[in-house]
């Protein structure tokens, strides 16, 4: 219990300081930025206390605002992201699994892993810049931003899974 | 009431998840205009120190251009305290004309900033490489200088390379120079060794100076403007044939660790070239 305590809070700390120092210098086309903290609310494992997982998330999105001058920004979405996570796990672990599985593209498969994670992406994505938008409301403009995001986004997170498994 | 109880425990993360957002969104409301809060932005203590470590870093990976910039400005500087000083002796002797003469000299220079590639100071006959060259408006015979004072003379020039004869060169380096607010002139030369040790000959010896005065290039030549830095009186010693001093100079420029210098370009050296090649035709015309 308590080495996954420090492996989380080790990757709490490697991904803020990866989002502060690197990702968010990114702006690719003036519109996609890779929010890579999602991963962090993703690889929660299976029958993780769903408090935890929101508390979690809440401070990652925290950590992350300070640093980017957003206050309450990531920190809702990736709130958001804790609320669901559990939920939408639970229909993507094969049926006869362990209680406390995982969440890599070892334990779910690529394909699975794939979709759970764009899904949990997309809605951060949405979500994100919807708040970000949120005086100057331009749909088009929101839809671009998440979108373009979500995939850059995804396309971080399964790289870094990949050389995980390997 | 166990009922309610209950139901608190099954559903609890809800609230918490209600309870947080709303945190957020207070957070979001309240302080997004950006001077609302010092203590959940990148104003508070922690996150302060934190960018300060960045930026120490980011800003290492940019000294190199900052030394670029650094180098030509202070020796735009150099240039300009110069000028002011031998305006202030000459405007309280009052003969201003000449003084106008020379800043219109001045400003037939161009500086072309460059680094240094390669250096050796250890061999008698030293030589330099810089990364400009034809194509960056370098020529032949063109002067060379750095933040502290004179480096060489340009001598071999390719399309993006050039080859610096430095004053550290005992065989071919010489360089005008003179003592600064007295003007008696001599040349620099350097006899091989320490390199930053340099001797500057022919002083005459009627010459009035004092050891820790200091020797900058005269501007006689059309290499380089007058009063870029070569160094300090050390030592006075006579000269072998007993004519004139011999002027140790500790240089002001350390060879040792040169990395940007500037080129120093005469608009104006053509035409020079020109006139004294003109005055040399009329002369052998006259011989015959």
């Amino acid at each position: 219990m308590s080495l996954d305590l420090l492996k989380r809070l080790g990757l709490f700390v490697v991904l803020c300081v990866v989002q502060i120092l690197v990702l968010n210098h990114i702006h690719l086309f003036n519109m996609a930025i890779p929010l890579l903290y999602i991963y962090f609310g993703i690889t929660f494992h299976r029958n993780y206390p769903k408090w935890a997982i929101l508390l979690w998330c809440f401070a990652l999105g925290l950590a992350i605002d300070v640093f980017s001058n957003t206050p309450g920004l990531a920190a809702g979405s990736m709130t958001l992201i804790g609320a669901i996570q559990p939920y939408l796990l639970e229909l993507f672990v094969p049926r006869d699994s362990i209680e406390d599985l995982n969440v890599s593209i070892k334990s779910l498969g690529f394909g699975k892993f794939t979709t759970l994670s764009a899904i949990l992406i997309l809605i951060f994505c949405l979500a994100f810049f919807a708040l970000e938008a949120f005086t100057f409301y331009n749909w088009l403009n929101w839809l671009i931003c998440a979108v373009s995001s979500a995939v850059l986004t995804l396309l971080l997170i399964l790289a870094i899974e990949s050389v995980r498994t390997r | 009431m166990h009922n309610l109880l209950d139901f608190l425990q099954k559903y609890h993360h809800w609230f918490l998840f209600v309870l947080l957002e709303v945190i957020s969104g207070v957070m979001l409301f309240r302080y997004n205009s950006y001077q609302g809060s010092v203590w959940l932005s990148s104003a508070n203590r922690v996150a302060g120190q934190f960018y300060e470590m960045e930026s120490g870093v980011t800003s290492f990976f940019s000294l190199t251009r900052t030394n670029e910039e650094l180098t030509l400005r202070n020796f735009y500087l150099e240039r300009q305290v110069d000028q002011l000083r031998r305006l202030y002796t000459d405007i309280t002797k009052d003969t201003t004309v000449e003084e106008r003469n020379q800043l219109q000299f001045l400003s037939q220079y161009k500086l072309i900033p460059a680094k240094v590639v390669s250096n050796s100071i250890n061999k008698p006959d030293n030589l330099m490489t810089i990364n400009k060259g034809k194509a960056d408006g370098v020529e032949v015979d063109m002067g060379v200088a750095c933040g502290n004072g004179v480096v060489g003379i340009v001598y071999l020039v390719s399309d993006h390379y050039s080859v610096v004869i430095p004053a550290l060169n005992a065989n071919s380096s010489r360089i005008s120079c003179a003592i600064r607010n007295r003007d008696y002139f001599g040349y620099l030369h350097w006899t091989g060794g320490d390199p930053t040790i340099a001797f500057v000959e022919d002083i005459p010896r009627h010459a009035h100076f004092k050891k820790g005065e200091w020797v900058v290039t005269s501007g006689y030549s059309s290499i380089f403007p007058s009063g870029v830095l070569v160094g300090q009186i050390e030592k006075v010693f006579n000269s072998s044939d007993g004519l004139s001093y011999k002027l140790q100079v500790r240089l002001s420029t350390d060879f040792s660790c040169l990395r940007d210098v500037v080129v120093v370009s005469d608009k104006t050296i053509s035409e020079r070239v020109k006139l004294i090649e003109a005055a040399r035709d009329s002369i052998r015309l006259k011989g015959n």
